[in-house]
This record gives C-alpha cells, structure tokens and sequence, in this order.
C-alpha cells in the first residue's frame, strides 16, 4: 500500500484544480480574442460592401463601376480580396478584377437566399487557405430585383494575429501556474509544519529524551496534543502499577511459600504419619493453597485494571450489563430461586471499561446471590450531583456482613495479606476498582434485613 | 452418567478424568475444541465440563457450536481468570455453571451433581417416588425411611433411570451412559441388576419401581411425590 501523505494529496488537488482554472482561463480568453477578430473582420468587409454599392451602377442585366473601385486590393489580381455580384436565381453575375483566377470555395454561396437588408458571415475553410465572407442583400433601385454583394477576404492574417495572441497567453499562463505551484509548495510546508513538529516530538518521546508534548500547537492539534500526554501518562502510571503490582505479589506470596515449606518436609517425615499432628498440618497446608490462591486472584485483578483518569474512555450502558450479569447469575443459582426486584434506570452510563463494570456488577450480585435467601433489590440510578455519574445498590436478605469485615475490607492497604472470608474478596476487589475510578463504597444494613451494597461512580476520576 | 471433559492441559485433564470415574462417572475426554465438538455431536452425553482457554476453536465457540448443535446436556465451564467478563459470556453462549481454577474435585463433583438433578427436573437433592427415596447428593436409596444397601452399579443404574422418569431406556442407551467403554458389554448383566434391583426396592412385588418393556428397554414407572 502506497504511503498516504495529506501533502502530497493537497499538493496534487491544488495542482489540479490550478491547471484547471488557468486552463478554463486560457480557452476562454482565446476564444474571446477569435470571437473580438472575426467581428472585426466582419465589420471591415461589411464597409468593403458598402463601397462597393456606392460605386457600383447597371445596364441591361450588367453591372459596371461608374469609376475605379477605391479598394485597390479588387483590383489586383489574387489580393486576396474578392467582390462578388450574385442573386438566387442567376448566380453569379460580376465579379471583382482580383478574382477572375480565383476559385472560391463552396461556391453555393452565390445562390444563397438572404433577406432584404441582411448580411451572412461565414469562416470558408478552403484548401489554401481560410477566407472569411460576408454576404449582403439588398433590392435594386427598381424595386423588384434583389442581390447579393459578397466580399471574401483571405483570413491568414487574421489567424497569424490570432495564432501570436494564443502563444503569448499560454505563455503567460504557464509562467503564472509555475510561480503558483511554486508559492503553494512553500506555504504547504509552512502549514503542515505542526504537524512535522509533532512527529518529531513524538519521536523524542519515544527515544526517551522527552516526557510529554510541551511545544505550543495551534488551535486544532492542540486536542490530540492533550489527549496523546493523557494517553502517554496512563501506560507510564500503568507500567509502574504492574511493576508494583508484581512486587507486591511476590512480597505477599512469601509467607504462604514459607509456611509450605515448612510443613511439607514435616509431612514427609517418618514421624509424621504416626502423629497427632498430621492432619492439621495437612490443613494447614491446604489453607496456604487457598491463601495463595487469593493473592493471586487478587493482585491479577489489580494489575490489569485500566487506569480511568483517561477522559477518551468508552461509555457503557450500566443498565444492558446489569441484565446480562443477572442473566448469568440466575442460571447459576438456578436452584435459589431468586426473585429480582430492580429498579434500573435505562440511561444510566459508566465511564469507564466495560471489564471494569463487569467485576463490579458480577462480585456485588455474586455476593448478594450467594448470601441471600429468595430476594434481591437492584438498583441503577443516575447520579444527580454528578455529570454522567451512575449509582449501583444492591441489596439482599441475608445474614449480613459482619461490621468489622466491612471496615478491615474497604480500609486501604489492608486487603492485599490476608485470608478472606466469606463476601470478603469479592468486596475487596470492588473496593479496588471504585477507587481507581474515584468513587465511593458504602455496606449498610438492607430493609431486607441483609447486606445493602452501594457503589457511586463519577464519570470523571478525581485528579 | 457420562461426561464429556474438554481440557488442554494433559495433567489437569488425567486429573478429572481419574477423579470423576473414582466418583462413578463415565469420562470421556477431548484435548482440544476440534475433538470437543467431534465427540459432543456423536456420542451422547449426560453433561460436559469445559475449558474456557482452549486452542484452536475456543471454549466459548465450542459452547455456541455445541447448543448449536442442539445439544441440550447441561455444560460447566472452567476458567483460570475468573474474569466476570469471561464467566458472563460463557454463561451467555449456553453454559450452565462455572469453576475457576484452581479448584477442587469435590466442587466440581457437587456442582455437576446440581446440574444433572436440574436437567432432569429435580428441584431438591432428595427425590420422593411414594415410599422411595433417593438423595442424589448422599447417593443413598431408602425405602419407607429404610435405607437399602446397593452396589455401585446398582445404585448407578436406578439413578439413571429415576433422573429419567416414564422414558423408556434401551439397554444399549444404559450401557453406554452406565459403563466405561472396555467393560465387557454383556446385556444379561443389566438384566441381573435389575432383577436384584426389583428385589430390594419392592420385596412385596407391590410397587413394580421398574418396568420391561419388551424388545426396548426399561422404564420406571413411579411418579414423584411430595
């Protein structure tokens, strides 16, 4: 695929519609110039004519110049000037000195029919050479005969005169779209010149010598230039938190490693299977695995949260996901026979991942399906102090969640150790990712007499 | 009952198939989606177990091509990121429940128990046929509060024809669902189970649990109660 270059696009538009216009130009003025020469052709026969009539007298179906025709050119033999003295019926019946060898082409004209008073111009290509005519009648003195008077003129002068003006344009025109195409270049150059600027920043970005885009834009890159350090300081924050992320996975998989290692050799032991112990350090044992199990799980679901302070986050419809979790949730506590109040308001939208939405919504329900007895409220508000803001409570009919499992979980910084029990990890999880997007969580007591969970999400992140 | 399970990785998948014949079952395994959806659409199958991270045609493709396929056998998904993303769609395609991995046997073990009493209309663990009693979980029969003492096979064989009440099993259908492929399949061996069968559920021949329909099968003929 040929590289798209919006330069060479304008370049070859402009380029175009230039030629174009000077070519439209260039034909009508050529044509306007002919239109202007044959006009005056015109007319200078058309005197040529009125010469003629004025010295022209008959006798006995002849014609005869009462003196010397003032035109000299009738006179001489192949001037390039010819009179002629036709009607209709007869044809021909005079004809001027200068044309006695000369052999008009199309004669037809001398039998032509024109009105009283009327002249015909015609260009005549020959086989020499082109001549113009002009034909003029008129009706004789004695009121019934009418006439043609026709002059022909050789037009190669005409057309040299032409022929000069047309070079003299065209070379004209052609200097002028040379000079054009040239200052179109320069200001091409000079226009797109941000946007060079911004490549070449963005190099210097990717070479590690810059941090951001700092360079003044002009108006209309000045949005994608924000959006682009949005867009390179969210990888930076989402580097850096897999990188702790993995640290603190490592940091918190330790104890649990140390614990195992500890029992299994003990296990192995030949005084082991003989002892009390054994099965509690079996237990033992087994409750590392599902310690373990949950770090994982855990530090998983944090490493690969989205950074939302991005403004360019996609919207999801809160109300279509909350449908589709539910959905899933009843075929898997088909046996609860859960029955679902919900109060969901339709346009309701979250600014953020849909993954993001998802967690939230599957380990809420999850939670609710798995705690409660035979009833749900769901409820999907939007937010009334913010902007696009969207509150999610769900409530059960369960026994509850213990206060102090409440407070452990949603303090910061102390869920990434410990074993969880019960709603435990999932609300932990929760807590995460509505912090992440700037938003609160709340556990009360439901009317319902279980656990009331509510999630307020904003639909900007807080700075 | 027979099970498909579609699992890539080779220790995991001897794992389940080990441990799933050790509780009664019958496994069948498949390594990929290709043989998945090969074996799903030619055998048949009480229930499948499958790994949503498959090669080749994934799990949720092999979901979609299987219902597709008008299969209708309830299907457990397993997943190793327990995304709910992932658990949705997957639910979404046309399975029933999931597990996330790591898991233990035993729950696997209970959720597909949960699933078969469902596809056979059982609300509740324990089922009541008037004085007959069976409590899937516990796989116990007890008659008028009495426990019976069944062999395994026995108890296999009643399950899977009270999971199917009024339907007429041929023998070769409960062959199949009841024994692993390199049994030695002898038809007069089913017919002994029942005959012993019919013996200890209904000693006064009052009952009649379970009828011969000649030339095609079994069936039984006891409707549920309470």
């Amino acid at each position: 695929m040929r590289a798209y270059s919006l330069r060479s696009r304008l370049m070859w538009v402009f380029g175009i519609l230039l030629c174009v216009f000077l070519g439209l130009t260039g034909v009508v003025l050529d044509r306007a110039f002919r239109s202007s020469v044959e006009a005056g052709a015109a007319e200078q026969l058309q005197v040529q004519i009125y010469l003629l009539l004025s010295a022209v007298d008959e006798r006995d179906g002849e014609f005869y110049f009462l003196e010397t025709l003032q035109e000299p050119r009738f006179n001489q033999l192949d001037s390039g000037l010819y009179g002629y003295i036709s009607s209709a019926s007869t044809g021909e019946l005079w004809r001027s000195d200068s044309a006695r060898a000369f052999d008009p082409p199309e004669p037809g004209f001398l039998r032509e029919r024109i009105g009283v008073g009327q002249s015909r111009f015609q260009v005549m290509p020959g086989e020499a050479a082109v001549y113009f005519r002009l034909s003029y009648g008129i009706l004789w003195e004695d009121g019934i005969s009418e006439f043609n008077f026709t002059v022909l003129e050789n037009a190669d002068p005409y057309y040299s005169e032409i022929r000069n003006f047309r070079r003299d344009l065209w070379s004209w025109l052609g200097g002028v779209a040379v000079l054009l195409l040239m200052i179109q270049t320069f200001l091409l150059r000079w226009g797109l010149a941000p946007l060079s600027r911004m490549a070449l920043d963005l190099r210097a970005i990717e070479l590690g010598e810059k941090d951001k885009l700092e360079a003044e834009y002009p108006k209309e890159l000045r949005g994608v230039a924000a959006n682009l350090n949005q867009l390179i300081e969210s990888e930076r924050k989402q580097q850096s938190r897999y990188r702790t992320t993995l640290g603190d996975l490592a940091h918190s998989l330790k104890t649990p490693l140390a614990v195992m290692s500890g029992i299994i050799p003990w296990l192995k032991s030949a005084e082991a299977k003989n002892s009390s112990e054994f099965l509690s350090q079996l237990r033992a044992a087994d409750e590392q695995i599902e310690r373990m199990n949950q770090i994982v799980t855990y530090q998983l679901q944090r490493a690969v949260q989205a950074d939302n302070s991005l403004s360019i986050a996609r919207r999801v419809n809160v109300a279509e996901t909350t449908d589709q979790v539910i959905e899933a949730l009843q075929k898997v506590y088909a046996d609860k026979q859960m029955f679902v109040h919900r109060e969901i308001d339709k346009h309701a939208q979250f600014i953020g991942d849909k993954r993001d939405l998802m967690e939230l919504l599957g380990n809420v329900l999850d939670n609710a399906y798995k705690y409660g007895r035979s009833e749900l409220i769901v409820r999907i508000k939007r937010e009334a102090t913010l902007t696009d803001g969207v509150v999610i409570q769900v409530e059960d009919d369960g026994q509850g969640i213990p206060n102090e499992q409440v407070v452990y979980v949603l303090q910061r910084g102390a869920r990434a150790d410990t074993l969880m029990q019960g709603q435990g990890i999932g609300l932990a999880v929760v807590a995460d990712i509505v912090d992440s997007y700037g938003g609160d969580v709340s556990v009360t007591t439901s009317v319902l007499g279980g656990a009331s969970v509510m999630l307020t999400l904003p639909a900007t992140a807080s700075q | 009952m027979r099970l498909l399970v579609v699992e890539d990785e080779s220790l995991l998948r001897q794992q389940l198939e080990q441990g799933l014949s050790n509780q009664g079952f019958v496994v069948d395994v498949a390594e990929d989606g290709k043989a998945g959806l090969y074996f799903s659409t030619e055998y048949a199958y009480d229930a499948a177990i499958i790994d949503l991270g498959l090669p080749e045609i994934d799990g949720i493709s092999l979901i979609e091509q299987i219902r597709g396929a008008d299969k209708q056998f309830p299907i457990l998904i397993l997943t190793a990121r327990g995304d709910w993303q992932d658990k949705v769609a997957g639910l979404d395609a046309g399975a029933d429940d999931y597990v996330v991995k790591p898991f233990r046997l035993e729950e696997i073990v209970a959720r597909l128990n949960a699933l078969l009493r469902r596809a056979a209309g059982f609300a509740k663990p324990r089922v009541n046929f008037g004085p007959l009693t069976l409590d899937l979980t516990a796989k116990r029969l007890s008659v008028s509060g009495e426990d019976i003492d069944l062999t395994a096979y026995e108890y296999k064989l009643l399950e899977y024809l009270m999971m199917h009440p009024g339907q007429v099993i041929s023998k070769t259908e409960l062959t199949e669902h009841l024994y692993a492929q390199d049994y030695d399949r002898d038809s007069n061996v089913l017919e002994v189970f029942v005959r012993r069968l019919r013996l200890k559920l209904d000693p006064q021949q009052t009952l009649k649990p379970i009828e011969t329909v000649r030339g095609q099968g079994y069936r039984f003929c006891l409707a549920e109660s309470g």
